[in-house]
This record gives C-alpha cells, sequence and structure tokens, in this order.
C-alpha cells in the first residue's frame, strides 16, 4: 500500500472523501491494490475507539479559571485607571506657568458661581445620594449572582461606597460566610474592613472566624482583627484552634494574633 | 477571542465554556492524570490571556488553542525533567502483563482496556493524531498545522497509527487471552 492510499483511507475515516475519490478507493479496493479486510478492520478499529472513555473535569478546575479571570480583570482595572492618571500628570506636567494660572483662576471662578447656587449644591448632593444608594443596590444584586467574576467586582464596588447601608453590610457578611470563591471571600473582609466602626460590621467579621475552613481566608480574617484591634476575637481564635484541624503556619499565625490582641 | 485581544477579558470565560472539556480530554488522554490534566487546562488559559495580543486570528481558535495546549505539556516535561522518561516509556511500552481480572470482563470490556493499552503503547505524534482528529474531531489541516507538517504528512500518520493500533491490539488480545 503507498502512501496515496494510505491518505485516501485516512481521508475516508474522516469523511472528508468527494465523489470521484470516493469512486478511486471503490476500484482500487476492487482491483485488490487495497485489501478489502484490511480496510474493514481499519474501519472497525476507527469506531471502536469510542470505547476509550475519559472522566470528566472536576467543578474546582471551573472555579480556577474564573477565580483567575476576576483577578485579571481586577489587575486591568487598575491599570485602566492608573493609565488615566498618569495621562493626567503628564498633562499638568507639559503645562505652562501662564496655562495653570488660567486654569487655576477658572476653578476659582466655577467654585465661586457654585457658591453662589445653593440650591445647585443641594441638588448635586441629592445626586450623589441616589448614585450612592443605586451603587448599593447593584453590588447587592452582583453578589446574589452565580458568577465569580461578578461577585468579586461587586466586592470591589463596595470599594467606591461612601458609607455602607445595612443589606450592603449583610450582603457582604454573607459573602464571607458563605462565598464558594476563596478570593472572594478574602476580598470581603477588606471591603469589610473599612467599615470596621460599625458594630454589625465589627460582630459579623468576628463570628465569620468559626465558620471559616480556609487557611487563607483565617489569616486575612487575623490580619483584620489587629488592624480594628478587636480584643473579644482572641477567643474564637482559641475556639477554632481546638475545633479545626489547621497547618502549622496558621497556628503560628492565630498564636500571634491572639498574644497581640490580648 | 479577537474581543478578548480588544481587551473585553471577560469573553475569555466564553471560550472556556466551550472549549475546556475538551482540551481536558485532550491531555487526559495523553497523561492519564487527572490533576495534571486539569493543571495543564488551567495553564494552556492563562497563556491565552498572557499572548492574546499575538492572536492573529488566522485559523481557527482551536488550532492556537491546541498548539499552546502541545507547547505547554511539552514544558510542563521539559520542567520535570521526565520528557526522556517519557520518551523511554514511549520506546519500551510494549504490552505489559495481563491485567489482573482480564479474563472475568465482558468482551466489550476487554476490548475497551486493550484499546486503551494500545493508544497509549503508540508514540506521541501518532497519538496526537489519533487524539485530535478521532475524539476532539480536528480537520487534518488542523492538526497539520500544529505539528507543523504537510496536511498529506498528517493522513499518513493517521493511517499508520491506525496501522500500528491493529497490531497492537492483536497482539495484547492474544497475550491476556493465553495467559
Amino acid at each position: 500500500m503507498n502512501k496515496k492510499h494510505e491518505q485516501l483511507i485516512a481521508d475516508y475515516l474522516q469523511g472528508t472523501l468527494d465523489e470521484n475519490l470516493s469512486k478511486e478507493l471503490e476500484q482500487l479496493i476492487e482491483r485488490g491494490e487495497i485489501d478489502f479486510i484490511d480496510f474493514r478492520a481499519f474501519e472497525q478499529l476507527h469506531q471502536e475507539l469510542e470505547l476509550i472513555a475519559i472522566p470528566k473535569p472536576r467543578e474546582e478546575m471551573r472555579n480556577r479559571f474564573f477565580d483567575m479571570l476576576a483577578k485579571e480583570q481586577v489587575n486591568q482595572e487598575f491599570e485602566e485607571e492608573n493609565r488615566i492618571i498618569q495621562n493626567v500628570r503628564i498633562w499638568f506636567r507639559n503645562l505652562t506657568a501662564s496655562q495653570l494660572a488660567y486654569t487655576f483662576m477658572l476653578l476659582i471662578v466655577g467654585g465661586f458661581i457654585g457658591n453662589l447656587s445653593s440650591s445647585d449644591a443641594d441638588q448635586i448632593e441629592k445626586l450623589t445620594s441616589e448614585m450612592e444608594s443605586m451603587r448599593q443596590m447593584m453590588m447587592v444584586s452582583m453578589l446574589e449572582g452565580p458568577s465569580a467574576t461578578d461577585r468579586l467586582r461587586a466586592v470591589n464596588i463596595s470599594s467606591q461606597l461612601e458609607q455602607a447601608d445595612e443589606r450592603a453590610v449583610h450582603a457582604l457578611l454573607f459573602t464571607l460566610n458563605n462565598d464558594l470563591s476563596e478570593n472572594v471571600r478574602i476580598q470581603s473582609i477588606e471591603a469589610l474592613i473599612r467599615w470596621g466602626d460599625n458594630p454589625t460590621v465589627r460582630k459579623g467579621l468576628i463570628r465569620s472566624i468559626a465558620r471559616q475552613e480556609s487557611d487563607l481566608v483565617i489569616v486575612a480574617l487575623a490580619d483584620a482583627m489587629i488592624e480594628l484591634g478587636a480584643a473579644n476575637a482572641a477567643q474564637e481564635f482559641e475556639k477554632l484552634k481546638k475545633d479545626k484541624v489547621l497547618t502549622s503556619s496558621t497556628l503560628d499565625k492565630i498564636d500571634n494574633t491572639i498574644a497581640v490582641l490580648l | 477571542m479577537m474581543k478578548v485581544k480588544e481587551g473585553q477579558i471577560d469573553k475569555l470565560g466564553l471560550l472556556y465554556e466551550r472549549h475546556s472539556t475538551s482540551l481536558f480530554s485532550f491531555f487526559y488522554r495523553k497523561t492519564k492524570e487527572q490533576q495534571l490534566s486539569e493543571d495543564l487546562v488551567q495553564s494552556v488559559f492563562e497563556r491565552i490571556l498572557k499572548y492574546r495580543d499575538t492572536y492573529s486570528g488566522n485559523g481557527t481558535f482551536s488550532t492556537w488553542m491546541f498548539s499552546i495546549a502541545k507547547n505547554a505539556h511539552i514544558d510542563y516535561y521539559r520542567k520535570k525533567k521526565r520528557l526522556r522518561e517519557v520518551e523511554i516509556l514511549d520506546e519500551e511500552r510494549i504490552p505489559g502483563d495481563n491485567p489482573s481480572g482480564y479474563v472475568e470482563l465482558d468482551d466489550r470490556a476487554k476490548r475497551k482496556l486493550v484499546l486503551e493499552k494500545a493508544l497509549d503503547s503508540l508514540d506521541e505524534d501518532k497519538k496526537e493524531v489519533v487524539i485530535l482528529s478521532r475524539f476532539e474531531g480536528l480537520r487534518y489541516q488542523e492538526i497539520a498545522d500544529i505539528q507543523g507538517i504537510s496536511e498529506n504528512a498528517v493522513k499518513v500518520r493517521m493511517f499508520r497509527a491506525l496501522k500500528d493500533l491493529k497490531r497492537i491490539v492483536t497482539t495484547l488480545s492474544e497475550e491476556y487471552s493465553n495467559e
């Protein structure tokens, strides 16, 4: 059997033979240049390969990918913001003294006019408050979504909020205690620390210690407790040590945290 | 993929949903290791993200993805300094001992086992052609682009892979039945 015959059979097996080549193959078999029994054996073997089954990938593989993608998206947003800031800096640096003076003058005049119209200022304040409220709503709804990317973005949105209402705080605490993604849980701790003065947030963070399984999240919570100076958390950490199996580095971290807190 | 290249990286999620199982299957058939195959799938998508600017749009996304997959697989073994070991295994991977319990299996299970062993015994290039063509449904031209050879050479490789498979299947079936 020559290479041309081999190519014909390969094409036949993939189902890509056109009419002319099909006839050519038939003629080669008829003339005995391709052995019919061999040809059938290859065809049967090709079909039988489908008997070889493989397992399915586990859900962890998918979660890992979407965590990576979410992180990358956050990085991309930061890079974009940095680029804008950089451009503004370059623009300022290139301004001559007279241009700079003119810019400041415009700002002062703008501020003066703004002060004169206090009703406009009220409207702006109202608008800002509405936007803040919309952001909170958006964040809460994204936190409830199925995509880890969206949930991470939602936590990120919370960092833009001046203050959080009760619903937003509860949504973030729920995320911290129940989200499947480790990254989302860690990000939610960072978001909550900003409102560490709020008693609900403080209590929620301390209660959350006992509910965590991941060493990384526990370490992040330990750092948070030190930052907030939450002495009550020491008791929770002691309990955690008794109840859960932790790595030696996490145990060291907990011991150090307890020492700092007490 | 063009949208990912333009900066809409969230669109990579859609490509992942569409291709990750096929990619996992490709690696699993090559390595027979669940965890390693999952790690390699992750590695391929990280590379896709990192090198998205190099995607030209010529050819299908699958061809580009499997080219990256092939390199990720080679890099893994190179890093672990196991490439040589695997090559040696390929050469020596002649039918092994009679698998325990073979005689108790029904005909279909026996055939499945023998086919698995035979496919594993093929050299890497031939095995790759069979996996990509038979299991992942790539056209010969796409496989040619991945392997860097002509389309006709891929067809010849496919035929010869089947020829080797046929020979190994016959040998194994006889050996296992006699022992």
